[in-house]
């Protein structure tokens, strides 16, 4: 990214934001990221257009989902886009100090490497809801073989690197326990808040919502998951007021609203 | 009350106990709550602690327990890649320090297999996690995680500010965790050191690596009051199985070993006492 060059540019009117379908392909890793950026962008009060595509994944230039088209840039995944928006002129942590910026930079990685590891870990690793959601889901716009390949050449690919990093032996009850130990410091972190650093959101309160909100509303073979995050009542609470305040009212079409009518349980009950 | 547990580790060298930064953090975490832990070279077999069950009841208050998980998720992310690769994956690194030092501390034939497999086991590891796209060759990835690990490295410094250790005056598990990973980087003597380097422009991290060196190393009476001492046995029974999952192999191998004639069994290394630790003469105490 030539940052010099994107400052020089307003946000245009017309920004998309790609993901894969929503209602028959995309899986809970891939919405969870793409409803943090979301709310990040809406947070800063910058329009975005969501654009379903089947083969969005493969659109993407790091190979990862979400990426966003603004102008004539496509950057991908929440990290790199923060920045592109920060050359932009928007910053939700400019108010941060350093050690401030450190913390939310270092609860970001928390969830990172425990919640989107886990979601993974779940939905490829899991054999139950590998067989049951994410092989009919994964490769659902495509006619066989092509979809059973597909599926089973990403699961080959997510299985390697669970093994790299030591989560291939892990069993199912472990990784809810380690989502558990996340949920608690993300819970503990917040305490009594509105946002994870007072009164304003920042990235992270982005991040945390995109995944949590997707947990608490996706409808998978078990409610282990969500039931994890539910045992926090200020993290329930805290997705909820998000959802309020930044994706009802507005538009129509996005992603969390009409994923919240069509998902089987909702927040607000 | 505490069963001594045993720890299982590779032995250390330029004044450190500990070359590997799990084995570090557990000697770190054991030293500063007091427990007892007896320390064996690698030959020696590891007896695992039975039905332990990780307690999350931090001796620190409960956002600062949060922070210490937080922290520990940034250093595995953004600078564990890159102190992999320093250690195995660069090749004058490898070549020149790794593998000799790390060969002359296993049996003939292990040493001639066990460390090319770690390197490899590193670079797989790097370029699964930080590899493909936009970074299409390897060099580009090394860029990158070197990158990180110097922004790591600065939020750390920034965090701990002035100081003396990242939760006031008394040191606790992050504290351990960072003094594993820190001091590798900052003790030992490698020909290509950008990341050491960096490190030492930032002083107050290096201050703290002495600090706990000095405290926590040298001497054998720990300056921590132990309070909760369950709680740290539970924490560093888990700390320990970190470490194990490491050593899983050289348990497997261990019984082939008994087999075969081996070396005499080396000393503790646990306690240089050498001025400064320096390197001295690294290449002294590297015979194959």
């Amino acid at each position: 990214i030539h940052l010099l060059s994107t400052a020089a540019e307003p946000w245009p009117e017309n920004a998309s934001l790609y993901q894969q379908l929503k209602e028959e392909q995309i899986l809970l890793s891939d919405n969870a990221s793409s409803l943090a950026v979301q709310a990040f962008l809406q947070m800063c009060n910058l329009p975005i257009r969501v654009v379903c595509r089947a083969n969005a994944e493969y659109m993407s230039p790091s190979g990862k989902l979400p990426f966003i088209h603004v102008g004539n840039q496509v950057v991908s995944e929440l990290g790199p886009i923060v920045q592109f928006v920060k050359a932009k002129g928007h910053s939700l942590s400019d108010g941060l100090d350093e050690v401030q910026k450190a913390e939310m930079k270092a609860y970001m990685e928390l969830v990172n490497n425990m919640l989107l590891t886990a979601e993974l870990y779940l939905q490829w690793c899991d054999d139950v809801t590998v067989e049951e959601i994410t092989h009919p889901r994964y490769g659902s716009p495509y006619p066989w073989p092509l979809n059973r390949i597909l599926s089973y050449q990403k699961q080959w690919e997510v299985r390697r690197k669970m093994k790299a990093i030591g989560w291939a032996g892990k069993t199912l009850e472990q990784v809810l326990e380690d989502v558990d130990q996340c949920c608690q410091a993300l819970s503990q972190r917040l305490g009594t808040q509105p946002y994870f650093f007072n009164k304003q959101p920042t990235e992270l309160d982005a991040l945390v919502f995109g995944h949590l909100f997707t947990i608490l509303t996706t409808q998978l073979t078990t409610d282990e998951l969500s039931e994890k995050v539910k045992n926090y009542s200020n993290l329930t609470a805290f997705c909820r007021r998000i959802e309020q305040q930044y994706f009802e009212g507005h538009d129509k079409d996005s992603s969390a609203t009409v994923a919240a009518r069509s998902a089987k349980r909702s927040l607000l009950r | 009350m505490a069963v001594p547990m045993e720890l299982s580790c590779w032995g250390g060298d330029w004044g450190l106990p500990s070359l590997h930064p799990e084995s570090l953090t557990v000697m770190a975490y054991a030293k500063f709550s007091g427990a007892p832990l007896t320390v064996n070279t690698i030959n020696n077999s590891w007896r695992p602690p039975k039905g332990t069950k990780y307690n999350a009841d931090y001796e620190l208050s409960a956002k600062q327990g949060a922070d210490t998980l937080a922290y520990i998720a940034l250093l595995e992310e953004k600078l564990l890649p890159a102190l992999l690769h320093t250690f195995w994956v660069e090749a004058e690194n490898y070549c020149s320090v790794t593998k000799p030092w790390f060969a002359s501390r296993i049996a003939f034939p292990l040493s001639l297999y066990l460390p090319g497999k770690m390197s490899r086991e590193a670079l797989n590891r790097i370029l699964l996690t930080r590899g493909g796209p936009p970074h299409y060759s390897v060099t580009e990835v090394e860029a990158q995680i070197y990158r990180d690990a110097k922004e790591c490295l600065n939020l750390l410094s920034k965090r701990l500010g002035t100081s003396q250790f990242f939760f006031g005056d008394t040191p606790t598990t992050l504290d351990a965790f960072v003094f594993g990973f820190l001091a590798p980087i900052y003790k030992v003597c490698f020909p290509r050191v950008q990341l050491q380097e960096h490190l030492k422009q930032l002083p107050n991290l290096c201050r703290f690596c002495d600090d706990i060196l000095t405290c926590y190393f040298r001497l054998t009476v720990s300056g921590c009051s132990p309070s909760g001492q369950d709680t740290a046995d539970a924490n560093l029974q888990k700390l320990t199985q970190l470490v194990n999952k490491e050593s899983n192999l050289i348990e497997k191998m261990d019984d082939n070993l008994r087999k075969s004639p081996q070396h005499p069994p080396r000393k503790l290394t646990t306690l240089k006492l050498a001025a400064g630790g320096e390197a001295g003469s690294p290449l002294n105490r590297l015979s194959p």
